[in-house]
């Protein structure tokens, strides 16, 4: 029998830092969420809460409307950025004058933290100061008030969002196309098949893997912003942009409610988890049914 | 294939170049004198014997204009005249307090200093955070500068002593948000008839509610008729940022006579019915005219906090507006970043009825907020006795009246009488003699332990009342009681 020592021993340093890192701060947070616990409280320290940080939050209005909220969000971004991510990467397939240059450009904001991104998208559509509302004006007559009008702020949000991880999901997406064997492709158009039967039968399943890979990552990812609409909105106007990172975010520091932001906290976790694990449930039942 | 990768490239180097074209070319900072030689050796002897030669000291605080001066004026001296590097972290107002409190509360000691804005003192005092630096001077009397002296301040830094007097953070700014506004609109001579012919009476600076209102509305019609970018006022409305509450809270409120942001102190209720103010009819006619003049302010006041208010009136687009004290010298003073220089004029802001200014004039109440900070040494910090020492480099008489003039600041007495901040009071048209003579109409934020945690409570319902969700009323009616529920849990009011 062969020995697994080596390979536990090569992989102990991460482990041990993941443990650290990782899993100890996540037990700390389990902890806090049985507790209240507000540093600016008469009281100072911890008290235990039991499951009153639970309790609360199904009657919290805010926190339930800043979830659907970060739902919605999420379901938008995550579909509009797959469905521009595979045409693009279709696209990027082909040979066509000044590819290369676009391909460079194109990947430019994957590489912008987020928190410079929400800060840049300010810059440009902050009314007064901003080009975007300024020939949106003038050109058209439209009144761009991201501070003002709720529909502008949450465009504006969704679409910062595209712009910023469409790119990841093209480049990913690519990867899975040019990994592709030819020979099927080949059999099905020798077979009669037109481009939109190789597409929606040879292709799309055989992409699973990676269409699959990319929705979690952007599910994941997308539940979680904080940074991008902190610097763009900064959740408002009102509560309109206000998502669930957000407005964890709020509650747990400058509120410094740490009992009940941990709370939220778990519960988010909670719920993408089980979303992924639906989502990977029902599409691994389609994979199965059509083979 | 030479080609394509020649023409990659080009494409990389031309977007660097377009990168680089965009950075600013580095501005060095002026200079801060150089000692005398008997004071020079005092701090460097100081530093010497404290082990502080080759230590850096790492600081965290607001971006602001006094904030900057420290970094790039003050930080540098130091290190020239002690051995001891100075690293300034300036940040975000948010970001500040996030870094700082995180850092204080877990005791990681990352920071030496840390700025302390008068309204949080009371929480980070109620948490021990700080370092006692009057015991810490009587505990090590070689450590104390001969320049520096507690008693030369002006009475702003008795918000950073405790109940015995001892101070817990030297006071680096200190201004008063006032009412600023434009002179040369003021005072054109079409202005001021067309103004007589529609309103009956003078155009001038405001000094109460219905005169804002249609000064505000006057010029927002003459910037219109006349195709300027020019609207009535300002307003620190960002739906969503803490500032709109700020403004609402410290600056609106106590201006139509709601003190204390509404809350009893002795019982530590804020409705009406139990004994607070915050839904009481004059806050909410306060707050009505505030979201009122929404509708004569720039298109980007939704999304205004203390920087955009100060940018927008810098860019000519207000005609009058509450504006932070620190921003006053550079908007009269700085061509490369005002359109409006020498055309400024300062005055106490308009105030709801004249019961508002009596209270303040018999310490019954404040007619707007006496804003400022400290640096302040956490406990935590692992170079207390070379932060003591940078400190009190700060608080030496000698550094304040070129500070004053970068940031619009005075903590001590002796910086008005200097020649440099009176030549900047003329500049400002009187901001520096407003601050002395009249700045103890105004006060800081009330002594709240609970401060960002109410504030946080708050908040949301100046939000959604500047979103058009909610009224002015129903916003403050609900935001009390919420208060009233929040605090006992906090434990005040029980």
């Amino acid at each position: 029998m062969r020995s697994n020592r080596l390979g536990w021993l090569l992989l102990s340093p991460s482990l041990i830092v993941l443990f650290i890192v990782g899993f100890l701060p996540f037990l700390y947070v389990i902890w806090v969420g049985f507790h209240d616990w507000n540093i600016f409280a008469a009281t100072r320290g911890m008290s235990w809460a039991g499951a009153n940080n639970y309790r609360r939050l199904v009657f919290d209005q805010d926190f339930l409307a800043a979830l659907w909220r970060t739902l919605v969000f999420t379901f938008t971004v995550v579909t509009s950025e797959l469905v521009l991510g595979f045409v693009l990467a279709q696209t990027l397939t082909r040979q066509f004058p000044g590819r290369a240059f676009f391909r460079t450009i194109y990947v430019l904001p994957l590489v912008v933290a987020p928190i410079a991104v929400g800060a840049t998208w300010r810059l440009m559509v902050i009314p007064g100061f901003g080009p975007i509302p300024y020939f949106l004006e003038r050109w058209f007559g439209i009144q761009y008030r991201i501070g003002t009008y709720a529909e502008h702020a949450w465009a504006t949000a969704v679409l910062m969002d595209i712009w910023h991880w469409t790119p990841f999901v093209t480049l990913t997406l690519l990867a899975g196309l040019s990994a592709i064997p030819r020979e099927p492709l080949e059999q099905a158009m020798v077979d009669g098949a037109n481009r939109w039967q190789v597409f929606r039968y040879i292709t799309i399943p055989m992409m699973m893997p990676v269409i699959l890979t990319v929705v979690f990552i952007r599910i994941m990812d997308a539940l979680r912003v904080v940074d991008e609409v902190y610097m763009l909105t900064n959740g408002g106007p009102g509560t309109a942009t206000t998502l669930i990172g957000l407005h964890i975010f709020r509650v747990v520091f400058p509120k410094t409610d740490y009992g009940y932001g941990s709370a939220m906290s778990l519960l988010v976790l909670y719920v993408t988890i089980v979303m992924c694990w639906l989502l990977f449930v029902a599409l691994a039942n389609v994979g199965k049914q059509k083979a | 294939m030479l080609r394509h990768r020649l023409f990659v490239t080009l494409s990389i180097l031309m977007l660097a170049a377009m990168v680089l074209a965009a950075c600013p070319a580095p501005v060095a900072p002026p200079a801060a004198a150089p000692l005398a030689e008997g004071e020079a050796t005092w701090w460097r002897t100081a530093a010497e014997s404290a082990g502080c030669v080759g230590v850096t000291l790492r600081g965290v605080s607001e971006s602001t204009p006094p904030s900057n001066f420290a970094k790039d004026v003050l930080a540098p001296a130091f290190e020239r005249d002690t051995g001891i590097k100075v690293e300034l972290e300036t940040t975000s107002w948010d970001q500040m307090y996030d870094k700082a409190i995180k850092d204080m509360e877990a005791g990681t000691g990352i920071y030496d200093f840390v700025y302390i804005e008068q309204d949080i003192i009371y929480a980070y005092l109620a948490n021990n955070y700080l370092l006692n630096m009057t015991q810490f001077l009587a505990d090590n009397p070689n450590l104390a500068a001969p320049d520096f002296d507690f008693g030369k301040f002006t009475t702003f830094i008795d918000y950073f002593k405790d109940a015995e007097g001892n101070v817990y953070g030297v006071p680096m700014e200190a201004f008063v948000k006032i009412y600023l506004y434009r002179t040369d609109l003021f005072g054109d001579p079409e202005a001021q008839a067309a103004f007589k012919e529609k309103y009956g009476y003078d155009l001038a600076p405001a000094t109460n509610y219905e005169q804002y209102r249609d000064n505000a509305e006057f010029f927002t019609q003459w910037g219109k008729d006349r195709g300027l970018e020019l609207w009535g006022t300002t307003v620190q409305a960002a739906s969503g940022h803490p500032s709109s509450f700020y403004e609402l809270f410290e600056t609106i409120l106590p201006s139509g006579g709601v003190y204390n942001w509404g809350i009893n102190m002795e019982n530590w209720k804020a409705s009406v019915e139990n004994g607070g103010t915050m839904n009481s009819d004059r806050a909410k006619a306060a707050f009505q005219f505030w979201l009122d003049m929404l509708q004569f302010a720039p298109p980007e006041a939704t999304s205004s906090t203390w920087d955009e208010v100060a940018a927008s009136f810098a860019a000519g687009r207000a005609a009058q507006g509450w504006v932070y004290g620190e921003n006053a010298a550079w908007i009269a003073s700085d061509p490369e970043r005002s359109r409006v220089v020498g055309n400024i004029g300062v005055a106490l802001p308009p105030l709801a009825d004249e019961s508002v200014l009596q209270d303040a004039e018999e310490g019954r109440g404040y007619i707007g907020y006496y804003d400022g900070g400290a640096f302040g040494i956490p406990v935590s910090s692992k170079h207390q006795a070379c932060a003591v020492l940078w400190n009190q480099y700060i608080g030496q008489e000698s550094v304040q009246a070129d500070w004053a003039v970068a940031g619009s600041r005075v903590v001590m007495d002796s910086t008005f009488d200097d020649p440099k901040v009176q030549a900047m009071d003329e500049q400002t048209n009187g901001y520096f003699t407003l601050l002395k003579e009249k700045g103890y109409l105004f006060a800081g934020a009330p002594p709240f332990p609970f401060h960002a945690t109410i504030r946080e409570v708050i908040a949301p319902f100046v939000y959604r009342a500047i979103a058009g969700e909610l009224s002015a009323a129903d916003a403050l009616d609900q935001a009390a009681a919420a208060v009233d529920a929040e605090l006992p849990k906090l434990g005040y009011g029980e």
